[in-house]
This record gives structure tokens, sequence and C-alpha cells, in this order.
């Protein structure tokens, strides 16, 4: 039998696994969606036909508010306690990116961005209408309402 | 004449790939311990504009003006639809203007034959809504009149709500 020397290395041929890995890295990275850290969860929304998937018409912002069964506004999983501060800063930003001028002789102009509202099925209409009410004093006018469509 | 061929020695020029490996593989975990597929989600789009006077005044007529009553709802472009909740925040009753509907598939027909009529004036509605009503029970409304098309071809995505406050 012939006998390995003492110079022999065993080297296993790692090209091929690393290969394989940085595929694997590179399809994790694209599927990580950093926005979707915005999207609370834990919230069940109702289920609904005929909801359809996000039409973002390219440009225009999106604001998400997460409302859970309480009726509280959550931003990133934080409860916002200053409801008209937090909706009137939004505002404010989407303004001045819009490059629109603010309100004259109490008119608000409208706000090209959508606000997403995604509240837990169990939260009371008066919870809800108060929100909407708060962003439609600033300038807010297209609303999406989020639901689980039917099929899944 | 005979030729020597130069021997060339050959170096094998080794990398040291297992640091590398090594981090590849810890980037990996972490992109695998951190990856939330998104859920899937649909949406409805509205328009929302603040609730108004369900009359537009300045096509309203003046009063005394129309004698013989040929138009009566000239300016009224706004139904009204009153949604009342029980206590545990499900529909109880419905209601498109005045006249009561006994559930969803009723005011679903009778949308339906109201923004089907040619002469309809109406291009936006108004949601009345019990305070105590449900998130998903007043998406059911919703969806029904998202699912309307108004006299002129278009979907209705035009609606306000207000609250009713709970007695």
């Amino acid at each position: 039998m012939a006998k390995l020397s003492r110079d022999t290395k065993a080297e296993p041929n790692v090209t091929a696994v690393i290969g394989v890995v940085y595929i694997l890295i590179t399809f994790f990275l694209l599927q990580a969606n950093f926005k979707s850290a915005e999207v609370d969860l834990s919230l069940r929304l109702p289920v609904v036909g005929s909801a359809r998937p996000v039409e973002t018409h390219g440009q225009r912002g999106l604001l998400v508010l997460n409302i859970d069964k309480e009726g509280s506004l959550r931003i990133y999983g934080r409860p916002i306690q200053d409801l008209a501060g937090y909706i009137a800063s939004e505002a404010h930003v989407a303004r001045l990116a819009a490059r629109i001028q603010p309100a004259v002789d109490g008119v608000t102009p409208e706000l090209p961005t959508t606000i997403v509202i995604r509240a837990d099925r169990a939260t009371p209409f008066k919870m809800i209408n108060r929100i909407i009410t708060e962003c439609q004093k600033n300038g807010f006018r297209r609303f999406a309402l989020k639901a689980k469509p039917k099929e899944s | 004449m005979g030729r020597r061929r130069a021997h060339r020695t050959q170096t094998d020029i080794e990398l040291n790939l297992a640091a590398m490996l090594d981090m590849a593989f810890q980037l990996l975990a972490f992109f695998i311990l951190t990856f939330r597929p998104n859920p899937i989600e649909g949406q409805i789009s509205l328009r929302l504009p603040p609730p108004q006077a369900t009359t537009v005044v300045n096509n309203a007529q003046a009063a005394g003006t129309d004698f013989d009553n040929s138009n009566p709802v000239e300016g009224v472009n706004t139904l009204t639809i009153s949604v009342f909740a029980n206590k545990s925040g499900m529909i109880d009753s419905l209601a498109v203007g005045e006249g009561q509907v006994p559930g969803l598939a009723a005011l679903a027909g009778r949308l339906k034959t109201v923004f089907s009529d040619e002469g309809n004036p109406f291009d936006q509605v108004i949601i009345q809504v019990s305070d105590s009503c449900r998130y998903d029970e007043l998406m059911k409304i919703v969806e029904v009149c998202t699912h309307q098309t108004l006299s002129n071809g278009k979907k209705l995505s035009k609606l306000s709500f207000v609250a009713i406050p709970n007695g």
C-alpha cells in the first residue's frame, strides 16, 4: 500500500462552496426589505376580497400608520402620544418635498402623499376616524386602507 | 543541434480562504436569521375629502325659482349611507338615505340600482358610522361602495366618513 509522505496536504476545494454561499448572501441581501420595519406585523388586518396590492405610481410617497386595536398610533413599534404634532410634522415634510405652499386663508392645499392605514380588525371606528380627520386637516386626501386579500 | 528546454518550476500559490469563508457564513447566518418575508397585503385606495354639506350650493336652485318642482334634487350629489353598530362593534342595521336595508347584499343591490340610473346626481358617498363599529365591519361597507360604478363609467372612489356618537 502506498504510503503518504508527511508533506502531503489534503485540502478540500472550497471554491464551489464559496460560490454557493455568495449566491445565497446575494439572495438574502436583495430580499431584505428595510422598509418592512415600518410595518407592524402583530396587527390582524381585516380580510377583504377586493383588496389590491400597493400601487404607488412611481414617485408618490407613502406614510404608513399602524393603529392597534386600542386605537393608538404606532410608528416603528413606538406609540405616538402627540398625534396632531406627528401628523403636522409629516405634512410639513410632505409639503417641503412636493414644494407646496402652506395653507393660505385657511385652505389647506392637497398633499400628494398617500396615507396607508394599517389598522387592527377590532379597532373601533372612532379611533380610526380621529386619525383620518387629523390627516385631512393637514391636507392629506389620498388614503389606502390595508387589508388581507381573501386567498391568503 | 540539440536544444535544451528550460525547466520552469511550477510554484503553487495558495490562497487561504478560511477567513473569507468564515465571514461569508456569518453574513449568511445574519441574513437568514433576520429574513422576514413581506406579508401579502392588499389595499383599497380611496380619496377621502373632509365631509362636506350634502348639497353643492353653487348648483342649488334659489328658493322660490322652481314653482313646478321640476328638478327637486339638483345640487344634491352626495349619497348617505348610515351604519349602526351594536355594542360589540358588529353591524346592527344599515340605511341608504332614509331607507333601511336589511344587509350587505341588499346594500349592494340598492347602490347598484341608484348608481345605474343615468339621471342619478351622485358622485360621492358619505358613510355615517357608529363610533363603536369595528374596522373589519366598516371595510365590508367600503368594499361594497368601491365596487359601484358611477353613471360616467368611473369607479366610485370618493368617500367620506362621519362618526355617529353612540347613544
